[in-house]
């Protein structure tokens, strides 16, 4: 949707989402009008016959995929549970947590990266989930990474750092601290979500060694 | 017919929710056409096009629950979920201007007869039928800074500079486009 609006200039796009977008009522009016009529307009397009070939790919790529419904059976309460009982590291090889370049919890947050979260935010197939304390966990439809936005997000305790955790079963990966940038978080989990059960943001003393999650900083209904 | 058939889609995609392979199927059978030509008018590349549909049928299948009725029909869902893909992957390739010079003068591809090789469902004609004439009922200007919208992937700067007119005209036609054509299809419905 957005991108028929906003075409392959990323950087306008960013522009015009986080700095015109909200305070234009016309702009606002049109995204909204947008969102409703994309896949009606669909139609328009000729439908053309697929290859042959793309039925058997899709099958045999069904053979290594779970349905998310399946791998994603956590409640609340069991994921406490799990943090307290046995959380393993299993270290953050491959994984990785952006904010502000990647800096850590002071870097400055950019109106891309805010952006680039947002317009996730927007995809019409993304899942999104509570994780509490104005924080959003967003699953984009394709599925190649995890994004977190928070508005209005409260800072850690002095002396404290928020933490961020990839939890599956009962194993739970550290990915990195953060610190919301005035009120706001965006945050980019390069993390296959097929390996991931829940993020978990916890709340820990900075240059603390982050071997397991301690207390979850919020109460999430995610 | 459309009521029910949109009921059906429905029970296809609760079954596809469970796991249900014959649904996945038949969901493809309804729509792969219909993504297939619409991420080929958006990408103007095979390749692209065929990545774009397995993506969005493997997202359906990984993430059923991503559908939520309340906001829709499954088909504008689906279609809307190919669209994004589509110009996403545009962007990612990078190939936006060698598609926009493409998409003016789309040749059918070879060894291909749309309107023979595809069978589709009928409600899906019929609404087809409905948004093609609501476009139709729609000023030519508004059309077409719409199709340029929708179909080039352009941004609103990009239509003001090529079509020569003020910023402000494009967002002010974008914007009755979309409300008229939006009552249209709820007229239409």
């Amino acid at each position: 949707m957005l991108g028929s609006l906003t075409g392959p200039d990323a950087e306008e796009a960013d522009r015009l989402l986080t700095e015109h977008v909200p305070d234009c009522l016309t702009c606002r009016t049109t995204l909204d009008a947008f969102r409703g009529l994309t896949g009606d307009l669909g139609l328009v397009a000729d439908p053309l016959s697929p290859p042959e070939t793309l039925l058997p790919r899709l099958q045999r790529g069904l053979e290594g995929n779970e349905h998310r419904s399946r791998l994603r059976a956590w409640s609340p309460a069991r994921i406490v549970a799990g943090a307290a009982a046995a959380v393993v590291l299993l270290g953050a090889a491959g994984l990785a947590l952006t904010q502000g370049g990647g800096a850590g919890p002071s870097a400055p947050l950019t109106q891309a990266d805010l952006a680039q979260v947002r317009t996730m935010a927007a995809n019409p197939g993304a899942q999104t989930k509570d994780l509490g304390g104005g924080t959003t966990e967003i699953e984009p439809p394709d599925r190649e990474a995890l994004y977190v936005l928070g508005t209005a997000v409260a800072g850690p305790r002095q002396g404290y750092t928020y933490r961020l955790w990839a939890v599956q079963g009962d194993s739970a990966t550290f990915i990195g601290d953060f610190a919301p940038v005035n009120g706001l978080v965006a945050l980019k989990v390069s993390v296959d979500p097929n390996s991931v059960d829940k993020l978990l943001v916890t709340e820990e003393p900075v240059g603390s060694t982050p071997s397991q999650p301690g207390q979850p900083a919020w109460d999430a209904t995610g | 017919m459309a009521i029910q058939d949109t009921a059906d889609d429905l029970e296809l995609h609760r079954r596809l929710a469970a796991g249900d392979r014959a649904a996945f199927d038949e969901l493809y059978r309804r729509y792969a056409a219909q993504a297939y030509g619409l991420a080929y008018r958006v990408t103007g590349q095979q390749m692209l096009a065929q990545d774009v549909v397995h993506d969005a049928f493997m997202a359906l299948w990984r993430a059923p629950e991503a559908f939520d009725a309340r906001r829709g029909s499954f088909r504008t869902f689906f279609l809307s979920m190919v669209h994004h893909r589509g110009v996403d992957q545009v962007r990612r390739e990078q190939r936006l201007r060698a598609r926009t010079e493409k998409a003016a003068n789309l040749d059918p591809l070879e060894d291909e007869d749309p309107a023979d090789a595809v069978a589709e469902a009928g409600y899906l004609s019929v609404r087809r039928k409905e948004v093609r004439e609501a476009l139709t009922e729609l000023p030519a200007a508004q059309r077409q800074v719409l199709e340029m919208a929708y179909f080039d992937g352009k941004t609103q700067v990009q239509i003001s500079e090529e079509l020569q007119i003020p910023l402000g005209t494009v967002k002010t036609r974008t914007l009755a486009a979309m409300r008229k054509l939006r009552s249209l299809l709820e007229e239409a419905s």
